[in-house]
């Protein structure tokens, strides 16, 4: 990294910056972050002044880091606005915004505009991933996944909404800022490298996650509810990532395996006395499901995929509308409620227990218990990928007339991957049954459905990683954004909108995708982007 | 029989309404193979479009003359729709144009749910059900012991004269040209010098008009309007495209026809067939799929590589 001497207008905004930082951005106190001290830079105006020392070091790299400076820069913006609107919002009025708000904005634009004046940096930072010694590699990788471990247990910790945002927006941007240092390609490359390690490690950040909670229940308890829905996330990855086939109704599969698992679990309020032990019904569960995959998918399955969307989104309303009125099964809209906590050899689950001086609440033992779940599901996916099955799914997803001239049975490896998918959601269901100890109707509408595959496309079809984190976001930031209750679904749709435009291929994209991205990119031949999918009036999915 | 007679009227009733919104559905995925799963929610914003016009900008003394009250309420829905719709396609819509197939998909999804939220968040009082006015006379007469109401009729007719005259638009102006040959292979038609992304335009705005009459007829019919009307009706219409043959006019609009007399008929005929009335468009749709994929009317498309 060569320095040179700032630009005029960096200094100026980057000192405006750190003096506004420095005093307060509100009039009267009783705002989250001691926002009414001076020469306290905690909470949201930590944020910025880490954000502007970022956009600093990269006004001063003359490599033309513009692209990170930018992002760094758009960051500290983007906090002193959130919490101006907080501000004028929570305080009643422009009368509670100090001028220390005003000056850290101005400073923060003027860090922008000097890092708009950069000259273009180099295409593809990410080009040229060195290989270096395997024990700098497996400590990146353990210090990057305690990075991820140590920003969602900070992220927790935080009340206050408008906190959080903060916090949101500070990741966002300084996510951003790294990936355009080409850091999060060269970790991918590494990661792929070691991956037995990096899953070893990976493994072991997700089982210390309950030690961070210090026995506090409510999180374990998100997280044991994110756990159900990731395990069905990759099941829908397989049948959306995979094999390109779009299901709209698929958590009709998830209510499949839940209401298996109510009705075989002697629950309180039930109207069957049926008791099987508790790993039968997760396979009872999930070949139900599958069952009821292959049933559906066996007449539509020769369909166009827009077709088949529809038809699953069909099926997905039917399955709630009969849940509803099959009084004799399914107790209608009252459901089956007081299913019992798991069992296992005499180990209640509901129970808490003390590991290594740390006491675990009941929902820590679900939370582990999904943790099996879900691996079983990634290896039963990364196997799968890398198969010749999953080579096929591919095929077909590309395109599937040139998939069967080459000899596929495609609709056969098309129900496959559909129970497949169905298995993994009916065997997260049971489970799901015994966290939420209730299922009833409501819980398996079309917005469910749609979550479901949200979580998968904002996380990046096709991988593993990108199922676990696009399911982490879309249940943790509503859960912190309570405040934002009854916009979040008009925030949801905005995000899907968003998300389409500017990064369709998800936040983890899988390799394969990238590299049909990446390879298309230099030749620069209009309107191949669409070579992978279906240009209007192309190739049907 | 005279039951029969009674169910295949309501089932006619509501089969319009069907019919235009799949209008819609089957131009729009004609022209651009997309299916526009927010046209639901177009038909919703009209309906509260009318609604605005009517409760807000109509004098008093205007209210309760049908000439007037009706056009401006129409205008007003019609201006909502059409206005949503061009916003939509060109800010969510054209930038996917070349993406992968389910981008633009997911992208409608979302559109749907913010256009819902929209109205349920900022139309005063959005959340709770709204009163539509009754334009024309609540009355109704009898045929043959078949009651008929005059809204019905008014329905039936509007919808007949819409599909008929988008027909012979489509069929004999230019810009209809245009659009029948954009349908059928937009690189040859921009190659002739058709401005395929106004004719795209074009269609969603037709698609929009038609159903924004539909969201009035809606309102007129059942006295008041939510901001969730657009999903289950969007759905339904669409399942009328799919079984008139999507892609064609004629078979949008006959699929709207049957599918409103199944509904009706189902519920009267089925044991507790009300309790399941919203099923039986998607087990139409399914067994449509299963038994004549392309549609009633629908050729057989060979897949383009």
């Amino acid at each position: 990294m060569k320095l040179e001497k700032p630009p005029a207008p960096a200094a100026a905004g980057a000192a405006a910056l750190v003096v506004g930082t420095l005093s307060p951005w509100a009039t009267f106190a009783g705002f989250p972050g001691k926002m009414s001290l001076g020469g306290f830079p905690g909470g949201a105006r930590l944020f910025c002044l880490l954000l502007a020392a970022g956009a600093l070091l990269f006004l001063l790299d003359v490599h033309g880091r513009r692209w990170a400076a930018l992002a760094t820069s758009a960051g500290a913006v983007a906090v002193v606005v959130v919490n101006l609107v907080a501000l004028v919002d929570q305080g009643g009025g422009a009368g509670s915004v100090a001028w220390g708000a005003c000056m850290s904005l101005a400073g923060a634009g003027l860090l922008v505009a000097a890092a708009w004046r950069l000259p273009p940096s180099s295409p593809a930072a990410g080009e040229a991933t060195p290989t270096r010694a395997p024990v700098i590699e497996i400590a990146a990788i353990a210090a990057a996944l305690l990075a991820v471990l140590g920003a969602v247990v900070w992220g927790l910790r935080i009340e206050e909404s408008s906190r959080f945002v903060s916090f949101l927006v500070f990741v966002t941007f300084l996510s951003i800022a790294v990936h355009h240092l080409g850091v999060f390609s060269w970790l991918g490359a590494v990661f792929a490298r070691h991956h037995r390690i990096a899953l070893l490690l990976a493994g072991a950040v997700a089982v210390a996650f309950p030690f961070t909670q210090q026995g506090n229940a409510y999180w374990i308890r998100v997280f044991a509810s994110i756990g159900v829905f990731a395990v069905a996330a990759i099941g829908l990855n397989v049948v959306v990532g995979l094999a390109g086939l779009l299901d709209l109704g698929y958590v009709a599969f998830f209510g499949v395996g839940a209401y298996v698992g109510a009705l075989l679990s002697n629950a309180a309020l039930t109207t069957s006395n049926v008791h099987l032990p508790f790993l039968l019904v997760v396979l009872l569960g999930g070949c139900i499901a599958a069952v009821f995959g292959l049933v559906i998918g066996a007449p539509t399955l020769r369909l166009r995929g827009d077709y088949l969307a529809i038809v699953t989104l069909g099926f997905g309303e039917i399955f709630r509308i009969t849940a509803n009125n099959w009084d004799g099964l399914t107790r209608g809209p009252n459901g089956i409620s007081g299913i019992p906590d798991l069992a296992l050899g005499g180990f209640d689950f509901g129970q808490s227990h003390a590991v290594l001086g740390v006491t675990l609440p009941g929902f820590a033992n679900y939370y582990y218990v999904e943790l099996v779940l879900i691996c079983a599901a990634i290896v039963v996916f990364t196997r799968l990928n890398d198969s010749r099955i999953g080579r096929a799914w591919v095929a077909i997803r590309e395109d599937e007339v040139a998939a069967a001239a080459s000899g596929i049975d495609t609709i056969r490896l098309k129900l496959l991957a559909f129970a497949i998918g169905a298995f993994l959601a009916g065997a997260a269901g049971t489970v799901n049954a015994h966290v939420t100890t209730q299922v009833s109707p409501d819980s398996y509408t079309f917005l469910e459905s749609i979550l479901l595959v949200a979580a998968v496309v904002l996380g990046g079809m096709g991988t593993v990683p990108g199922a676990l984190l696009g399911s982490t976001a879309l249940f943790v930031i509503p859960e912190k954004l309570r405040s934002f209750q009854d916009k979040r679904l008009l925030l949801f749709g905005a995000a899907l909108i968003l998300l389409m435009r500017f990064r369709p291929e998800g936040l983890v994209p899988s390799r394969r995708r990238r590299r049909e991205l990446r390879e298309e990119a230099p030749e620069g031949v209009p309107g191949l982007a669409g070579a992978t999918g279906a240009a209007p009036g192309g190739p049907a999915s | 029989m005279r039951q029969f007679v009674q169910q295949l009227v309501n089932g006619t009733v509501l089969g319009a309404t069907y019919g235009l919104i799949a209008l819609g559905y089957t131009m729009v995925y004609g022209i651009i193979q997309l299916i526009n799963f927010a046209h639901g929610e177009i038909f919703m914003v009209g309906a509260f479009g009318g609604l605005t016009v009517y409760r807000y900008w109509l004098p008093e003394a205007w209210a309760d003359k049908v000439w007037v009250a009706l056009p401006a309420v129409l205008v007003g829905a019609i201006a909502v729709s059409v206005g949503t719709a061009v916003l939509m396609e060109r800010l969510a819509y054209r930038p996917l144009r070349n993406a992968p197939r389910l981008a633009p998909l997911i992208t409608a999804i979302g559109v749907s749910i913010f256009l819902q939220e929209a109205v349920r968040l900022f139309y005063p009082d959005g959340k709770r059900q709204q009163s539509f006015p009754q334009l024309i006379s609540s009355g109704t007469f009898e045929v043959a012991g078949v009651t008929v109401a005059w809204v019905s009729v008014f329905v039936v007719v509007v919808a007949l004269a819409l599909m008929v005259a988008l027909q012979v638009f489509v069929k004999t102006t230019r810009t209809g040209k245009a659009m029948r040959a954009t349908s059928q292979d937009p690189e040859s038609a921009k190659l002739m010098g058709i401005d395929v992304d106004r004719v795209i335009v074009i269609t969603f705005v037709l698609g929009a008009a038609l159903a924004a009459v539909a969201g009035v007829m809606q309102g007129m019919r059942f006295a008041q309007i939510d901001f969730r009307i657009g999903f289950l009706v969007g759905l339904k219409a669409f399942t009328a495209a799919v079984l008139g043959g999507i892609g064609n006019l004629k078979g949008a609009v006959l699929g709207g026809f049957l599918l409103g007399i199944v509904e009706a008929l189902a519920t009267q005929y089925v044991p507790q067939g009300s309790s399941w009335k919203d099923v039986w468009a998607f087990v139409v749709l399914i067994a449509v799929l299963v038994i004549r994929p392309g549609g009633l009317l629908g050729e057989r498309v060979a897949v383009r590589a």
